[in-house]
Formats: C-alpha cells, structure tokens, sequence
C-alpha cells in the first residue's frame, strides 16, 4: 500500500543545494571566505600579519574553492538525483578530492618549508571537509527556514483561490444566473471546479506557464460573471516563451490581489494590464491594476505577497526577483524567473 | 375592526447583477407566502440614496462591500429619511461586521442566501426598528465619506473631502463648504472621534480641515474678548478663533 504523502515529504529541505545557481554559489564563495578571514584574524598579532595570513591562506583556499565549485557544478544533476545522505556524502567526498589534488598540484607552493611534512596533506583535506560540511549544514537550515512557505503556500494558495469572499460570492453569483441563464451558470461550475481542482494539488513541481495562464483566465471569467463591465483585462502575451516552467500558482493570486484591492473598491470600471514576456534567460510576469486614490492600504494582500516572495527565494534564491510599485492611483506587481524551459528539466 | 396590511416594501442595493438577481428570484418565492412588492433595487449607495428619496421602502436588503460608499454608511444616511426604512445587511464573508452584528443584534444574511433566512429576516422585518446610527458607526473602523443631510424630502450628501469646518452652535452643528453651509443633528465629539485624520480641534465648538488650514493670524483686543489667534481656511474670508487651550496648534501648523 503506498503511505500516504504528507506535504512535508521530499520537501526541499531533503535536497542539496543547486550548484548551478549563482545564489548558492556566490554565498560559498563569501561564507568561506569569511571564514578565512576570521581563523587568520584569531592568529593575527598585527594588521600586517593578519594581511599576509590571509594572503598565504588564500593562496591555498581560493585553488581548493574554485576547483571544488567546478566540480560540484559538473556534478550537480548527478548528486541532485542521489538521497540526501548520499549527495552530502559526495559533496563531501568533491572538497576532500579537490583539496587533495591542489595539494599535490602544488604542495610545495603552499606548505611552509620545514613544517608538517605529510601531515599537512591529511592536515588540508580534513579542514576543508569540515567547511564543507558546515556549509552544508548552512544551505539545509537555510532551505527549513524558508520551507514552510511550500505547505503554506498551498494552504494559503487555496485560501486565495478558496478565498472566502471569493468562494461565496461566485457561488452566489452563479445561483442568481442559475434560472435566468442555465448554461452559462454550468460553465461557472465548471470552471470553479477547475480552479479547486488546481488548488488542492500538489503543487511543488514547476507548471507551464501555459497552464497557469489558462487557470487565470478561467479565473478571471468567475470575476467577471459577478462584476460584469467593471472589470477589464488586457493580456500581453505575445512576447511570452511558450515553453516555459513557473512555479504554480505565482500568477493567479497576483490577479486576485489585482481584483480585490483595485477593481471591486472602484466606482469606475477599471483595467488589469497582464504583462509575459521572455528577455535572455528571463521570464517576466508583470501585473497592473488602476485603484482608487483613497483608497486603504493594501494590508490584506501582504500575505500572499510575502509567500509569493518567500517561495521564489527557494526556488531560485538570487536568481528570481520581485518588486512592487504602489502609486498613487496604481499597484503594480513584478516578477522575474530565471527561464526555465520544458524539457531541458 | 378588518385591518388591511400593505404588502411589505422590499428594496434591493448590490453592486453585483447576479447577486441582485438572486434576491429577485429569492423575494418572488417569498412573495407566494408573504405579501411584498420589490420597489425599486440600485447597484450603488448614491443611486440608492436617491430612489429612496423617491419611493418608500420597509425593508432594504443592502450589500455591505461596494464601492464608493459601503453598506453601513449608507445605512447611516438612510435613517435620515423621515420613515427609515429597516435594514437587513447581505454579505459574503466579512468576519469583522459579523461578529460587530452577533454582538448588537442586527440582522444580516450570509451569501449564498437561503430562501429560509430571507424569510424569516422578512417576516421580522414588520415589527424591526431600524438601527441608531452611532451603533451603525461602532460596526465599522471606517470613517464615512459623505455627510447627509435631509432637505425638503431628499438626503443630500456632502462629501467629507469638501468639509472645511464643522461648527456646534445650540442644537445642531454647521457644516461648511467653499459654496455652501447645512445643518446636521450629530455630535461634535463623535464627529471629532470619527474624523480625527481630517479635522483639528480649535476651539471648544469648532473643527477644521487640517489641509484647508491657509494660515494664522494675530486678532488684536477689542472690548468683548481678548487678543487671540484665528484660523484663515482656503477659500474663506471668515476668521475662526483659537481657544486659548488649543493655541499650540499654532505652532504644529506653521
């Protein structure tokens, strides 16, 4: 019988971190560093000598790091498919190996004449498996830190979808077309159920932009049948790269957001600009609504926002970014991805 | 003696068609064991505001989310009318006003709403007497947006934005605009409470627009009061006296 998964399982926090991606590489990079700055100054008797340890040390550390870094890179999707134990194991196993072959390369460059001898080789390979494990230590708090934002995410992923408000006002809406409008109160049915249905899944995978665009419409067509004229759309999406991977669920809590806070308030009819478009190795999602001047301050939707932001540092750490723009009688909500595409997963 | 009873008067304000279709259809399911006639419906406070000048209602069904002007405050201008009507609140989800209403008594309706409920909100709706309005100002955090004033059988709203001063003098307080002055029967202090982000005390009977504010200046003695500082608003040849308590304003507006 299969168990049954729980939302925890094969979180993110059981796997490595992405060797390929500039974020992680760039914090070993600076964490290590640190690091040798900080043994050279506990050793350090002047300003001077802490400049020449750390000169020396670096000319040992940064050969170790850099060819450590190249090799976890190549053997990044190897490791990636491993169980965690066993990755670790072999990032582990990379440093020691990296370490030791510099140290053959050129020990003599780096050892002190006279001192250690052997020793120093054993001496280099345990210092730098110690680091590395320390950084491994590092990048899985980091990944428990920010992972409960995926359960959460679902949870509130489906109260935003499921959003109270939303759910009974549609159904309201619905039952008031039922008799004067019969087909198009089950295309609404229809179209809920779609929503609910992608909403209770599970939703750790990247998704087509595609399919999360089709959501959004159907989405929007719900809006629509309770708000009729008030509510415009203009979708821009000629730019978009059709085969494109995004987490789920970035866009349509957006355009709820965009709903709730900018159209409803409003007197006027007004319009929400969607904005895809691909440029380089980037997708971009852009989200406009007009709202009204005096609007409240939109403090219910920082929620959302917030897990929206928490789970892209997760999934792409520095490579995704995420603004807002508030003005005065607009809110406009950006988001870049590094771009992913189908089946180069 | 044989008393014949007028079918009950039903009104219907929601900004969302379907939603006011349901209530349509909900009311002509009721009508079969109720005698009542729907008089009008509006997707807005102010269209609503206006029929009702027009038209009596007993009962208006009114959506506390909309734009413009929320349900609550257009209850509050509402019972300006001579015979206020009663009001039955319809809301989706709004947990702050529902637990506000559990507490007062106040009769609401869930969305989606039932036939049952509508029913017995109705049939209650005979003998209801509709709700003060500083217990419909206590449901809400919000302040309202308009002012009301019943004038020769109309609620004619003024826009808080257009408020330069409000001034108690005997019974009622005077409401001031660049164009015009009206007279309303509230109370400066709830009035101060409600609007404390616009206005600022001056004195003991007065509040004033803190953006109108042009500037300040020095009213020498003369024989029935003392040399005073005096608020000049925007748009205004009328000087307004700083009580002495309040003279530190001075100082936080220049």
């Amino acid at each position: 019988m299969p168990e049954p998964r729980s939302i925890n399982q094969n979180n993110m926090t059981d796997t490595l971190p992405n060797f390929r991606n500039l974020g992680v590489i760039l914090r070993i990079v600076l964490l290590v560093n640190a690091l040798a700055l900080f043994v050279a100054l506990t050793q350090a008797t002047s300003m001077q000598d802490l400049m020449q340890r750390t000169i020396n040390g670096s000319a040992f550390l940064q050969p170790v790091l850099l060819s450590a870094l190249l090799l976890l890179y190549l053997l990044n999707d190897i490791l990636a498919r491993m169980p965690y134990r066993q990755g670790a194991t072999g990032v582990l196993c990379a440093a020691a190996l990296a370490s030791w072959a510099i140290a053959q390369l050129g020990g003599e460059l780096f050892a002190s004449p006279g001192e250690y001898g052997a020793f120093n080789l054993w001496r280099y390979v345990a210092l730098s498996v110690t680091v590395t494990a320390l950084l491994l230590a590092y990048f899985r708090l980091r990944a428990l830190s920010l992972s409960p934002a995926l359960p959460e995410a679902r949870l509130q992923a489906l109260q935003a979808r499921i959003r109270p408000h939303f759910l009974f006002n549609s159904i309201n809406a619905v039952l008031g077309i039922v008799r004067s409008d019969p087909k198009r109160a089950e295309s609404a049915l229809e179209d809920m159920a779609d929503l609910f249905r992608m909403a209770m899944a599970d939703n750790r995978e990247l998704v087509p932009l595609k399919r999360e665009i089709e959501l959004s419409r159907q989405y929007l067509a719900l809006e629509q049948l309770r708000l009729g004229d008030r509510l415009k759309v203009s979708w821009q999406t000629q730019d978009m790269p059709q085969d494109a991977l995004i987490p789920p669920l970035m866009l349509q809590p957006l355009l709820e957001n965009a709903v709730y806070h900018g159209i409803e308030p409003m007197h006027d009819s007004g319009e929400i600009t969607i904005k895809l478009y691909r440029s380089a190795n980037e997708v971009h999602l852009d989200v406009y609504n007009p709202c009204q001047p005096l609007g409240k301050i939109h403090t219910g939707n920082k929620i959302a926002l917030s897990n929206i932001r928490e789970r892209l540092a997760l999934q792409f750490d520095i490579e995704a970014s995420y603004s807002v723009d508030a003005g005065e009688n607009y809110y406009r909500v950006h988001i870049m991805i590094p771009y992913v595409r189908e089946e180069s997963r | 003696m044989n008393v014949v009873e007028l079918p009950l008067a039903v009104f219907v304000v929601d900004d969302e068609p379907p939603a006011r279709n349901r209530l349509k259809d909900l009311l002509g399911d009721c009508a079969e064991q109720l005698p009542l006639t729907l008089v009008g419906e509006a997707s807005n406070g102010v269209e609503a505001l206006d029929k009702l000048s027009e038209v009596h209602a007993d009962v208006v069904l009114v959506d506390i989310r909309m734009p413009q002007m929320d349900g609550i405050e257009l209850a509050q201008h509402l019972n300006k009318l001579h015979k206020p009507p009663v009001i039955v609140f319809t809301t989706a989800y709004d947990s702050y006003a529902i637990n506000a209403f559990e507490q007062r008594a106040i009769d609401y309706l869930l969305k989606p709403i039932r036939l049952g409920r509508l029913f017995e909100a109705l049939t209650r709706a005979r003998t209801a007497v509709p709700v003060r309005s500083e217990v419909l100002q206590e449901l809400t955090p919000e302040p309202r947006k308009n002012l009301s004033i019943h004038e020769r059988g109309k609620i004619v709203l003024v826009p808080i934005e257009q408020v330069l001063y409000l001034r108690a003098e005997l019974k009622y307080i005077t409401v001031r605009t660049v164009e015009h002055e009206y007279l309303i029967e509230e109370s400066l202090i709830a009035l101060e409470k409600e609007f404390a982000a616009r206005f600022v005390r001056i004195h003991r009977n007065c509040l004033v627009a803190k953006e109108e504010i042009e500037g300040f200046e020095k009213v020498a003695e003369t024989d029935d009061s003392e040399a005073h500082w005096a608020v000049k608003l925007k748009g205004l040849n009328e000087l307004l006296p700083i009580s002495r308590r309040q003279q530190f304003i001075v100082k936080e507006f220049t």
